[in-house]
């Protein structure tokens, strides 16, 4: 509206505009255009895919018809996966939701001693990759790994628990997907006033009566969102079933439809179509029921967090403590270090003693084999492009869905969503079958290239960079940004020296997320790699399944430094930023 | 510089904000806008400021035309400064940068700034008593000094015109009567055209030329601190700025005569503007009425409440006529019977 173009026909001193400026009608088509064309580029790359998945899945050889879901649900395959994905979700959610609670509660209320580093504890099995979450746990627990060392000690006939069966793939998935729990309880039992307890204390109500009769339902919609987020997260799961489930015959929906599209039967693409759908609408369902939950919470965003501890653990303060940190370190440190040891032994089945290490893995995957090292570099070219893309739309989207929100730019969230919200699988399947032929009769190489990859993550990751944009505009007050016009300060300066220094921190993080999510990433890439283009996760996966155990899991120790390498380089940034004063 | 506003409206949706506001504000001068809130006052200094175009009338400044419906030069191309309710400091930029900013960013900063720009920063530094401050962050500030960077960044590129959203609004009482000393100086210094938000009839009273009361998006009435005061012209005028009770009775000419007390009383009331002649009523402002106790010649009441102030004390006052707002000197006890009188000393 302060557009600069429009001064002109202010200039002249006639108040009546009887005859409507050309600039002006030149810049109100222009933005009408702008307009336009993002709605087309939204249809074309985020909802398009979608309707060819459901289209395919309906197109039979007789034309339309329901024939493809008629022959999945006959076959047996079918319903046992079915009930073994339900299992295997309900199972991970159901160690999530209990881990998840009892955490946030002992996070939220308790006096327990460094909280800032147990935050940062809990989180780590989730910001692990699932699938080096997953080599980590088969290594430790293999029977070669550290837990039958130590089980020989005791018993030499003693072997650990399997971790290709239900219950690993579920004990995995639940590790991995409880931080989302906690992390969405923990805000809502902050907010929860302390008088609320005190009032039901006041009233008779002992310790325990207290928090199954106030505390639980007052949290109950948090708990209900961090439950459905790791359902949700448990159908997108393809890395802990696929490493765990595929060699012991255990299939959830996500992969049997890899085997489907892998398999490359006669039907192959329609059939994996139907069964994405079926996947996807289980997943729209969690969606809805999860926003829901979200928004019955709404009313407590005025709430302020209270910090402070609201019970004292006393003489228990220790123990419990101890207890915390040593299972932070089970689930997490002593499974990767255990892996990292797998990937120092000279060859798969030695012993643990310093005679039999080596980093001769580690000296064959980098500098020995080409293709680990073009996997790297793809994986790297990737996400750092994904970041700079993603970075630019994202923040411009954030500003107007901000500054001038209307339905247009709500929807464009939503739409923008859509890629990341689906399951990656169902996601992938729909960008081959978009891009295959993008419009009837023309193929422009990009099914088979890298191409699709970058196509597919900026698509799939762009809903991260808009929500942390988002979120970092919110924390402006727009009197900041009109300060800077009043000083004179138009487009660049404005930008340059007001907004993005104090925005950087929050879009940074935001960034941060998208490149690490894109440099770990392995169900979308496992069904959109080609050979040159094969991305890290799929080496890794590649290695896994060819039974290179050594091979994968000093890979999978690689990824996991530059993970950590990239993290202490955002903390120094964020820590550099709070220096200057910006988040105070 | 001189600002003119012809039948200025702005609607938001259904809502009309401001309702076909005509004004001028001359070169120089010092107006305060005052008003409850939602009366539209800041809406009035957002169209100034350009972050709203009108949805009908026109705003000239300098005989240019800045606005119109449809159309706003944009805050960064007019020579402007303003003053954010809660500041507004960028928390990146220390003090001397703040100010440091608008110097270089407004094209319209003058020629003789720009290149004595430290020498031009110190001085506005020592104008608002922040010399030593020039290295602190916002955060390292008081509100009373942030309050200052605030005013001197708004100042720093010599604007034409300063625009003051509620200022002192987030102050503590003590600084702001110190903060309203230092904004008369600065006016004075600088002798840029200033017009000020405000909801607080004692800063309106205290440092504007002119005032202009607004209630429900139009103007109500414009004068001197003084004519505002003394003769209001509205109800809301009379009851919003001067707190004045409302005696109802009959005027004859010049002479008003309360209700009840026909053959007793006669209050002069030259100055007391028409509308509340041909109304019947006489505005009478709380300092402006003589106690004395009870079956004295005056209108008759009862102390309903009381509040010890220091100097004076304020009463409600039960009459026939209803309740009266009145501060006196004298002290009365709650339930006591008094007498009410008009102090003739206009």
């Amino acid at each position: 509206m302060n557009d600069p173009s429009l001064q002109k026909s202010g200039d002249k001193r006639d108040g009546q505009e009887v005859y409507p400026n050309l600039l002006s009608v030149s810049f109100l088509i222009g933005k009408k255009l702008v307009i336009l064309l993002s709605i087309a580029l939204l249809i074309f790359f985020f909802l398009v895919p979608i309707g060819k998945l459901i289209y395919l899945s309906l197109m039979t050889k007789t034309g339309i018809s329901f024939g493809y879901y008629t022959e999945i649900i006959q076959q047996t395959r079918t319903w046992r996966t079915l009930k073994d994905t339900f299992v295997i979700v309900m199972g991970s959610t159901l160690l999530s939701v209990f881990l998840g609670i009892i955490t946030a509660w002992l996070m939220a209320y308790s006096d327990l001693k460094h909280k800032r580093a147990l935050h940062l504890g809990l989180l780590l099995s989730f910001i692990l990759p699932s699938y080096v979450l997953t080599l980590s746990w088969s290594s430790f627990m293999g029977s070669q790994g550290l837990m039958a060392d130590l089980l020989q000690q005791f018993n030499s006939d003693a072997k650990p628990w399997s971790m290709y069966s239900y219950g690993g793939i579920i004990f995995v998935m639940g590790i991995h997907h409880f931080p989302l729990v906690y992390m969405l309880t923990v805000d809502v039992l902050k907010k929860i006033p302390r008088d609320m307890e005190w009032a039901s204390r006041a009233s008779g109500a002992g310790k325990v009566k207290c928090f199954f009769l106030i505390t639980l339902p007052m949290a109950l919609p948090g708990v209900a969102a961090g439950g459905l987020l790791a359902f949700l997260a448990g159908l997108d799961n393809f890395g802990i079933p696929a490493f765990l489930g595929i060699p012991v015959n255990i299939s959830v929906l996500s992969t049997l439809i890899y085997e489907e599209i892998i398999g490359f039967g006669p039907s192959a693409f329609a059939k994996g179509a139907s069964l994405s759908v079926m996947l996807g609408i289980f997943a729209v369902i969690g969606i809805i029921l999860q926003w829901i939950a979200v928004h019955k919470n709404k009313n407590s965003d005025t709430v302020l967090m209270d910090e402070n501890p609201r019970y004292e653990l006393g003489k228990h303060r220790i123990w419990i403590g101890a207890l915390l940190w040593s299972f932070l370190m089970l689930i997490t440190v002593v499974p990767v270090f255990s892996m990292i040891l797998t990937s120092l032994k000279k060859a798969y089945g030695l012993p643990f003693k310093l005679s039999n290490l080596t980093f001769s893995h580690y000296n064959y995957i980098l500098f020995e084999n080409p293709k680990v090292w073009q996997s790297i570099q793809n994986s790297l070219i990737l996400s750092v492009t994904t970041l700079m893309i993603c970075l630019i739309l994202g923040t411009a989207l954030a500003y107007f869905r901000v500054r001038h929100p209307s339905w247009y730019t709500r929807t464009a969230e939503i739409v923008i969503g859509i890629p990341f919200a689906l399951p990656g699988i169902v996601f992938g399947l729909a960008m081959i079958l978009t891009w295959m032929e993008p419009i009837p009769g023309w193929n422009p190489d990009i099914y088979g290239t890298v191409r699709i990859l970058f196509i597919a993550y900026v698509c799939r990751f762009l809903i991260l960079q808009v929500r942390a944009s988002i979120t970092a505009f919110m924390q402006i007050d727009v009197s900041m940004e009109e300060a800077a016009h009043i000083s004179g300060a138009n487009g660049w300066g404005k930008w340059i020296f007001v907004l993005l220094p104090l925005l950087l921190p929050g879009l940074l993080s935001g960034a941060f997320l998208v490149f690490l999510t894109a440099l770990t990433e392995l169900t979308v890439s496992a069904l959109l790699w080609s050979s040159g283009s094969q991305t890290i996760g799929v080496t890794i996966f590649n290695y896994e399944q060819a039974g290179n155990t050594v091979y994968s899991t000093a890979l999978s120790s690689l990824i996991l430094a530059l993970i950590m390498l990239g993290m202490a380089v955002l903390l120094v940034l964020q820590k550099a930023q709070k220096q200057k004063g910006v988040q105070s | 510089m001189s600002i003119e506003l012809r039948q200025v409206s702005k609607k938001f949706g259904e809502y009309c904000a401001l309702n076909s506001v005509d004004l001028t504000i001359a070169d120089g001068e010092f107006v305060a806008v005052l008003g409850p809130s939602g009366c539209g006052k800041t809406t009035l200094l957002r169209l100034l400021a350009g972050f709203e175009q009108p949805t009908t009338g026109e705003i000239y400044m300098d005989q240019v035309q800045v606005a119109k419906k449809g159309f706003a030069i944009p805050p960064e191309k007019r020579k402007i400064g303003m003053v954010f309710q809660a500041f507004a400091l960028w928390p990146h930029m220390n003090v001397m940068e703040h100010i440091r900013f608008p110097i270089r960013h407004h094209k319209e900063t003058p020629g003789h700034i720009r290149k004595n720009e430290k020498d031009h920063i110190s001085k506005i530094l020592s104008m608002v008593g922040l010399s030593k401050f020039e290295k602190r962050m916002p955060h390292e500030l008081s509100g009373g000094q942030k309050q200052r960077v605030a005013l001197a960044r708004a100042i720093a590129a010599e604007p034409a015109l300063l625009l003051m959203d509620e200022p002192l609004s987030s102050l503590d009482a003590m600084l702001r009567m110190e903060m309203r000393r230092e904004i008369q100086t600065l006016h004075r210094q600088t002798g840029t055209s200033v017009v000020y938000v405000t909801h607080d009839q004692g800063e309106a009273l205290a440092m504007a030329d002119r005032i202009v009361v607004m209630k429900n998006g139009s103007i109500e009435q414009v004068g001197s601190p003084e004519e505002i005061y003394r003769t209001p012209h509205t109800e809301f005028v009379a009851k919003f700025v001067s707190r004045a009770n409302l005696a109802h009775g009959k005027w004859k000419d010049d002479v008003f005569v309360p209700n009840g007390c026909e053959d007793t009383l006669q209050w002069q009331g030259k100055h007391v503007a028409s509308y509340f002649k041909s109304s019947g009523m006489f505005p009478v402002r709380p300092d402006q009425i003589q106690l004395a106790p009870a079956h004295k010649p005056g209108i008759q009441g009862e102390v309903v409440n009381v509040q010890f102030q220091g100097k004076d004390f304020h009463y409600h006052i039960q009459s026939h006529d209803g309740q009266w707002e009145i501060y006196s000197p004298l002290s009365f006890r709650l339930k006591e019977k008094v007498t009410l009188n008009l102090i003739e000393t206009q």
